[in-house]
């Protein structure tokens, strides 16, 4: 008995300050989602890139998809926080869709911070037809690393840099940095890029993200109108439809629908009802 | 807005002071180990602080300054210290090895490492205790006579070869009749 209990805190004693940060990140991500505030996401992004990022390196890889498919993970009591933080992204994923790239992931997070700071003029806004296509390409890339590794059965190395991810770990060679930085000023103009077009992760979990339980709400009003569509900034709204696999819960669009005095739905609502206030 | 501005100015502040403080932490190796080398020397006396070149400690029998003629029981450094340019996945991973006048481990301690989760998760005396009684001239090799846990393979595998190198340098500098 005393050895169990022993035993038990010598295993749990390294991890606590790992599972504690965790958790209280992710309530953070999780309270900023529910409450569709600005602010807290943008607290949750610089948590996200300083705790997860830089602290830790703690970011879903392409790597966790291939062990995965061999079931080669690592051994449960010695990796609680893993298996939490795994559980976490799938589980939001099945529940809300890709809540993850949006807000936990710390490359994610790191470009949705350059957006406010950078110029709009400085965007580039893709032809729709363009990237539809080009939103395909980061299947393409996951099904390249995939066979990747089914065929070398090697995690260490190359493949490690298929992922900007390195970068947390301030370890690079000048050429991986000046692809990094071609990275980044390509996002200055076509924001989010890396997450929309490239990231295998994002196409793994985009996969999973059509089993969404709870999506986002769609108003008959939305057939028509495009406001949503232009506002999202991660073209993931197309017409009446959202499309699961590209949204990542950022709340743009359903901060529209709340706002009375922009959504057409509320608007039509008053016009009806002589210009009372109602909620639905 | 300008309570936006004070959450900003907060969050800001918060995270460079976590920032500094965990700078410091993957920088800087434990200043006091003295539960450390205690553990990796239970039959030492009195060790040495931090000096000469390799960095290291020495564990003695008797108090050198009681009993100068006292003979060393072996040496103790860190890692980091020998073969910085050897880091895991996110960085530096700080170890405390413990090794004998002939050129066998006594242990090591691993004190800090920031490695992703479930990248280092192997049962930490574990990990540790396969390398207690290695000579300098085994292999270490991760998957041969040094356990792997699936997964963890980058941080381990660093961490072994951080080991062996470190061992080898400081047993060539200042156990001379270790390496013959």
């Amino acid at each position: 008995m005393d050895a169990a209990a022993e035993g038990w805190r010598e295993i749990l004693q390294p991890q606590a300050l790992d599972l504690v940060l965790l958790a209280a990140f992710l309530a953070l991500a999780l309270v900023s989602f529910f409450r569709k505030s600005v602010p807290l996401k943008y607290v949750t992004f610089v948590a996200a890139v300083g705790y997860l990022g830089f602290t830790k390196s703690s970011l879903v890889s392409v790597s966790d998809v291939f062990r995965l498919t061999d079931l080669s993970v690592p051994e449960f009591k010695f990796s609680l926080a893993w298996y939490a933080f795994m559980l976490f992204v799938v589980g939001s994923t099945v529940l809300w869709g890709r809540v993850y790239c949006g807000r936990v992931c710390a490359f994610g997070a790191l470009t949705q911070l350059m957006d406010p700071i950078l110029p709009r003029k400085m965007r580039v806004e893709i032809p729709v037809r363009i990237e539809k296509h080009a939103n395909l390409i980061k299947y393409g890339v996951l099904a390249g690393v995939l066979v990747y590794y089914l065929v070398t059965k090697d995690v260490a190395g190359p493949i490690r840099y298929a992922e900007p991810f390195w970068m947390f770990s301030l370890f690079g060679t000048t050429a991986m940095w000046i692809g990094l930085a071609v990275l980044l000023v390509a996002t200055v103009f076509v924001r989010n890029l890396y997450c929309r077009f490239l990231c295998p992760v994002g196409a793994a979990l985009g996969i999973i993200s059509n089993l969404t339980v709870f999506r986002i709400k769609r108003w008959s009003e939305c057939k028509t109108c495009k406001i949503c569509e232009r506002t999202c900034e991660w073209g993931a709204i197309r017409g009446p439809k959202i499309v699961a696999s590209e949204c990542v819960r950022c709340d743009d669009c359903e901060r529209l629908y709340m706002d009375q005095q922009k959504c057409p739905h509320w608007l039509i609502l008053y016009k009806r009802k002589g210009n009372t206030v109602v909620r639905s | 807005m300008s309570q936006l501005k004070r959450v900003a100015a907060i969050v800001l502040v918060l995270g460079c002071v976590t920032a500094i403080a965990a700078a410091a932490d993957r920088i800087f190796t434990l200043q006091n180990p003295a539960a450390e080398l205690k553990r990796l020397f239970p039959g030492a006396a009195a060790f040495s602080a931090l000096t000469g070149d390799p960095l290291h400690f020495t564990a003695y029998t008797a108090d050198p300054k009681t009993n100068p003629s006292a003979p060393p029981l072996g040496v103790a450094f860190w890692t980091t210290d020998l073969v910085p340019q050897e880091h895991g996945y996110h960085g530096p991973i700080h170890i405390l090895v413990g090794m004998d006048m002939t050129g066998v481990l006594t242990g090591v301690i691993v004190t800090y490492n920031s490695e992703p989760y479930g990248y280092f998760s192997v049962e930490p005396p574990k990990f540790a205790m396969q390398f207690k009684g290695k000579k300098i001239s085994d292999p270490f090799r991760v998957g041969g006579d040094v356990d792997a846990v699936s997964r963890a393979s980058i941080s381990i595998a660093s961490a072994t070869r951080a080991i062996r190198d470190s061992a080898r340098m400081v047993a060539k500098q200042l156990l001379p009749e270790a390496t013959k």
